[in-house]
């Protein structure tokens, strides 16, 4: 039998040396980490903006560099909607900037063909992270996409699946008088002979508690940037 | 090096014959979770080998020196330490690989095989036996889980490792991939038939 004394030695050398090993682990593959979080955010923003997610997903890091140097135009706009010259998404501090917002542009041949904005707010378990795209025409969803979320897998994990993103592609969040109102997941599935259809979709059953953060969030990033894209609705309609 | 005939049977029994998911039915969680596909089933049995085989060498070197009041807690250390580095390398390799088995390699530090062969054969054997053990019993894991992927991903995707095997012509003609294979009760159809086909070859009796 061992005593104590000897216990306690042994428990607090071994939680050491298994410390220092992690630690060690940690910061010489963390350089590596962070490279793969920037560029699953890149994917993201290229398959929110309508490039195929079997595509991208199998892209190597040099090729979704490649792509979003060539056909993805950062900026940032401020509170009242207008452009910030000198700046790109990546100058900004979120500690500093409160009131600068990053959007990526999709542009083919000159023409702009959608936006992309950063959205994240609460689900059930923890924040989700993703990326809203917005047609060229400002009012209508081209697509939706969440690269960090800690929701139940098979409830509200079914967020980040492909049936339940492909249901936004086409919604409007904004109503006939040209009012901002966001896009809502209702229970079970949206009736499609509704008034309402347009800005509704489908909700995830088992997952209530995601789908009401996620319309909540959703609405609060499209008020940010709605002096942005209201203006692009006012030139667009003459 | 000529192995001893324990040695040997500590590698070869865990594959078959005493299999740690379809004999002893231990480590079904992440069986039915992580099997829709052979890719990520492939990575899993990786780091459960990996995991298993290292936390068995360590704790069988320690054995001597581990104060038995405290043993699991140390058994714990040792494993939770040797999971959070898999999710690290995980993480910094196959990034995309790693995000489809978000918890579940963090859940391995409760994998009962792994904890169950720390106490049960770590303790008491030397450490090359205890590699051994920990690589039978890693392997013994990954055949179950490559085994029921296979079938999943064949019914319930028509692909093979992500490759398209079931002819288009077929779906033409009506065939449908069956989409209770994706969910978990498909992974545990699969698991029974498996444990029943192995239980009338093996000729294992009930105690």
């Amino acid at each position: 039998m061992h005593s104590n004394r000897y216990t306690l030695i042994f428990a607090m050398a071994i939680t050491i040396v298994l410390a220092f090993f992690l630690s060690l682990a940690d910061s010489s593959l963390k350089e590596k980490y962070e490279k793969n979080v920037e560029v699953d955010i890149r994917k993201n923003i290229l398959i929110s903006l309508g490039f195929s997610p079997t595509d991208v997903l199998l892209m190597n890091n040099e090729n979704v560099e490649s792509i979003f140097q060539n056909s993805i135009v950062g900026f940032v706009v401020d509170n009242s909607g207008s452009i910030v010259d000198n700046k790109l998404p990546q100058d900004i501090d979120p500690n500093v900037d409160l009131n600068l917002y990053p959007i990526y542009k999709r542009v083919s041949n000159n023409i702009t063909e959608g936006y992309s904005i950063p959205i994240s707010g609460k689900g059930l378990w923890g924040t989700m992270f993703g990326y809203f795209s917005i047609e060229p025409d400002g009012a209508t969803a081209k697509g939706i996409t969440f690269y960090q979320h800690i929701e139940t897998p098979g409830l509200g994990g079914e967020v980040d699946k492909p049936w339940f993103q492909n249901n936004f592609v086409g919604k409007r969040f904004v109503d006939e008088n040209g009012t901002l109102i966001g896009i809502q997941t209702v229970k079970g599935q949206v009736d499609d002979t509704s008034k309402e259809a347009y800005h509704l979709v489908d909700g995830i059953s088992g997952a209530t508690m995601t789908s009401r953060g996620l319309n909540q969030f959703l609405l609060k990033d499209l008020k940010l940037y709605d002096p942005y894209f209201s203006k692009i609705r006012t030139k667009r309609n003459g | 090096m000529a192995l001893s005939k324990k040695s040997k049977t500590a590698f070869t029994d865990p594959l078959m014959s005493n299999n740690p998911i379809s004999l002893q039915v231990l480590g079904i969680c992440s069986a039915l979770a992580v099997t829709t596909k052979l890719d990520t089933a492939v990575v899993m049995s990786f780091a459960v080998i990996a995991v298993l085989s290292v936390s068995n060498t360590v704790i069988s070197i320690l054995r001597k020196m581990i104060p038995a009041k405290v043993r699991i807690i140390v058994q714990l250390s040792v494993i939770a330490s040797m999971v959070i580095l898999t999710d690290m390398v995980l993480k910094a390799f196959f990034y995309d690989i790693s995000k489809q088995l978000s918890v579940f390699v963090a859940l391995i530090i409760t994998n009962c095989i792994i904890m169950g062969r720390a106490e049960a054969f770590a303790m008491q054997n030397g450490p090359g036996r205890s590699l051994l053990d920990g690589l039978g019993n890693g392997l013994g894991y990954g055949l179950i889980l490559i085994g029921v992927a296979f079938f999943r991903e064949l019914l319930g995707f028509g692909t093979i490792y992500n490759r398209q095997v079931i002819p288009e012509s077929f779906y033409q003609a009506g065939y449908e991939n069956m989409g209770l294979m994706v969910l978990s009760p498909g992974a545990f159809i699969i698991l029974g038939l498996i444990v029943w086909a192995q239980r009338i070859i093996g000729k294992v009796e009930e105690e």
